[in-house]
């Protein structure tokens, strides 16, 4: 079974019935392995769809959770159940309850790295007191506003208001929490999560490849969430140093929030500021703060110092690029597509009205970067599909392209693995506008081909 | 990826129903069952798909059925029309399946647990209508559209589904208004199954409830039942966990009932 990725969730959704019978054939431990490959930093089974289950058929996903927290430190459990569902969980693992149980996918995002839905009000509650404490102290380390009810009739009289709240937490539990380096866009910063304990570790946990693809791709501003940082090493102040410095010829700015130097010592911070990288209290100081968003890369990214040349093995697997494109956008769109003029120079948008854009990058045996330029109107109609209705909001359209941009790269993936070409791709990144998309496009060589779908002009550009 | 014009060319493709076949429901619906199995007899293919059929474990004979006669003797008129019913089905099945990873052996193990397990749901019910035992017959047919409407685009619908947790018969209705059970219907029409069997089917969809209060029952119980059978190891493996959407709240009011009959628990 595959799982869905979102927001650095993992979420595996059988359906029907489940006992000791048929869990190995729902999901094996190579499913998970697969997806945990996919930088995601809580893998949870979804149990909405599964109208009985016993403790035989969880078993064997229990036995799975523990074995891929204990090696890849990430959360584990179950999510979407009703009370009924809890219940039954909570008696068969009475004194043994080591995953984590989200009653809803919402309420499991408010535990994840995830800053798109933070300052939420959230009101919880648990007959377990320490619960109640680790619930409240990780929501408010992630940004949230949590409202404790200490006793049932409380959290009862406290829900009647449901409107004072934007989620309400009730049959949940904390297994032990990940601690892995999650990684998350949130506009156009990556955020990186680390925790506890900053050593030599660092070096090889850290994701060097997709960090430097990253930057190739155009994302200028990483901020690493260092709140729950307890301390770090010489060797992990190194680390941090080398990378800043290594990302000052993109212009990129590495930012730390939320560290405290309690257990550090406060020279280290000194050495960081050197390097370049900067210190901010809260998450909401930068993201909240659009002029510092903009001035620090996040909105826009400065042309890259180091341009580079297609080479060869590019402009061999070019139809590869544009076949996966083009099937893709034909998939979404119902159309066919046809191509009108292939060139090799800089990328020449002639009317930029109503267009939006995205961009992918890929790296492995070859690097480089697919950007797709597409009239609204494309744009709305291919997320039709995944939307499932008209929609003219914008926010929703670019979060739709983004996931129809992956699709792209997961099959360029594909058609490059078939010639024994292994890539891996970075997260997309979307432009609502084509200004944005010039301020890191303009001035790079590639190949430019012009596609019409249904009379629409559509454009695909590939550069490194 | 798929529209409309490859529907409808999947459905002019569909031959119409054999000669034999046709006699052989027409002796059966006048309750002719002898004179039915001398016909069935006539066509090799039908007796053999028979024989394997009623002689899997879930019909629970201890020694072989092998004679036609016997067979239709034992499955009486509705068992016989659904067991020829399933057989028609089971002709517009893949010789080689692509989708799913499915052998006709396998396919044949999920009509013949299916149609089982629907006669216990039917008594149970109380309900004894040989068009409404049929019905049943029609819901695989369900897979075979999905596997041959989608088997060349096993990857897009994979890439599709990695970043959208979306079944075949949401991607079929977003692409073309029309959704795997709307083409079971045109199927059924074309092979002149009586109505109400397309009503069962399309309310055992799980997204289209019936208006009439009897076929949204059945709709229910069927719904809930294919699940059950699509929940079986050998059926998750062959990929069908999920080709449709499991609307667990459609059957929340019959779920008691169900996991008593089928003894689940």
């Amino acid at each position: 079974m595959r799982a869905l990725v979102k927001n650095g969730i993992g979420i595996f959704s059988p359906q029907g019935f489940l006992d000791g019978n048929n869990n190995s054939s729902f999901l094996s431990l190579e499913d998970i392995e697969a997806t945990t490959k996919l930088n995601v930093d809580m893998i949870l089974v979804s149990l909405k769809k599964v109208v009985f289950f016993n403790r035989n058929g969880l078993d064997a996903f229990v036995k799975m959770f523990i074995k891929v927290r204990s090696e890849k430190h990430i959360t584990v459990g179950f999510c979407d159940y009703d009370t009924k569902k809890f219940t039954a969980i909570s008696k068969f693992y009475k004194n043994d309850l080591n995953f984590s149980l989200f009653a809803s996918q919402e309420i499991a995002e408010l535990f994840a790295s995830n800053y798109k839905n933070q300052n939420k009000n959230v009101l919880l509650y648990n007959e377990d007191k320490s619960q109640r404490s680790a619930m409240a102290i990780e929501l408010h380390d992630n940004g949230h506003n949590p409202i404790i009810a200490q006793s049932k009739s409380e959290f009862r009289e406290k829900s009647t208001n449901a409107n004072a709240y934007d989620i309400i937490i009730e049959n949940s539990f904390l297994g032990q929490m990940g601690q892995n380096i999650a990684t998350r866009v949130t506009g156009n910063a990556i955020i990186y999560t680390v925790s506890s304990f900053l050593d030599a570790e660092i070096g090889s946990t850290f994701n060097i490849a997709y960090h430097n693809n990253s930057l190739n791709v155009g994302f200028r501003l990483f901020i690493f969430d260092t709140y729950k940082v307890i301390s770090m090493n010489v060797h992990a102040l190194n680390f941090f140093s080398k990378l800043s410095s290594s990302g000052a010829e993109y212009n990129a700015t590495i930012c730390f929030v939320g560290m405290s130097f309690d257990k550090t010592p406060k020279a280290f911070k000194e050495t960081l500021e050197d390097a370049g990288i900067m210190f901010f209290e809260q998450m909401d100081d930068i993201l909240q703060n659009k002029e510092l968003l903009e001035e620090l890369g996040a909105s826009s990214a400065a042309a890259i110092s180091n341009k580079r040349h297609l080479n060869k093995v590019m402009v061999t697997e070019l139809p590869n690029f544009i076949d996966a494109t083009v099937a893709t956008i034909e998939m979404m769109t119902n159309s066919k597509a046809s191509k009108e003029a292939v060139k090799i120079d800089e990328i020449k948008i002639p009317d930029i009205t109503d267009k939006i854009a995205s961009s992918i990058g890929f790296y492995g045996d070859m690097d480089g970067m697919v950007i797709l330029v597409f009239p609204k109107d494309i744009a709305k109609k291919a997320c039709e599909l995944l939307i499932g209705e008209e929609t003219d909001d914008v926010e929703q359209i670019l979060d739709t392209l983004a996931e129809l941009v992956n699709i792209v790269g997961g099959k360029i993936k594909t058609l490059l693995s078939d010639q024994k070409i292994s890539v891996n791709i970075t997260l997309p990144r979307t432009y609502p506008n084509v200004d944005s998309l010039l301020e890191i496009a303009e001035k790079r060589k590639g190949v430019q081909v012009d596609l019409t779908f249904n009379n629409d002009k559509f454009l695909f550009f590939l550069t490194r | 990826m798929i529209t409309k014009n490859i529907i409808d060319s999947y459905i002019e493709k569909i031959p119409p129903s054999p000669k034999t076949l046709r006699a052989t429901l027409q002796l059966l619906n006048m309750g002719e069952l002898t004179k039915a199995s001398k016909v069935a007899q006539t066509d090799p293919a039908l007796s053999s798909y028979l024989k394997s059929l009623v002689n899997r474990p879930i019909y629970g004979f201890k020694n072989e059925v092998a004679d036609i006669s016997q067979i239709f003797g034992i499955l009486g008129v509705s068992g016989s029309q659904q067991a020829v019913y399933n057989y028609m089905i089971s002709l517009l099945s893949p010789s080689k399946w692509k989708l799913f990873k499915l052998k006709s052996t396998t396919f044949h193990e999920l009509q013949a647990k299916l149609s089982r397990r629907w006669k216990d749901i039917l008594e149970h019910l109380k309900i004894d209508n040989k068009d409404i035992e049929s019905a049943i017959t029609l819901l695989p047919a369900s897979i075979i559209v999905s596997e041959a409407l989608f088997c060349e685009k096993i990857e897009d619908i994979n890439l599709l589904r990695s970043v959208n947790p979306i079944d075949l018969n949401t991607v079929l209705m977003r692409l073309c208004n029309v959704d795997l059970f709307d083409i079971c219907e045109q199927i059924s029409q074309k092979w002149d199954m009586p109505n109400q069997i397309a009503e069962i089917i399309q309310a055992a969809s799980g997204v289209k409830p019936s208006q009439d209060e009897t076929t949204n029952l059945l709709g229910k119980w069927m719904h809930l039942l294919l699940f059950y059978e699509l929940s079986q190891p050998l059926f998750i493996e062959a990929g069908l966990n999920d080709f449709i959407d499991f609307q667990v709240d459609y059957v929340g009011d019959i779920y008691d009932d169900f996991s008593e009959l089928l003894e689940i628990g």
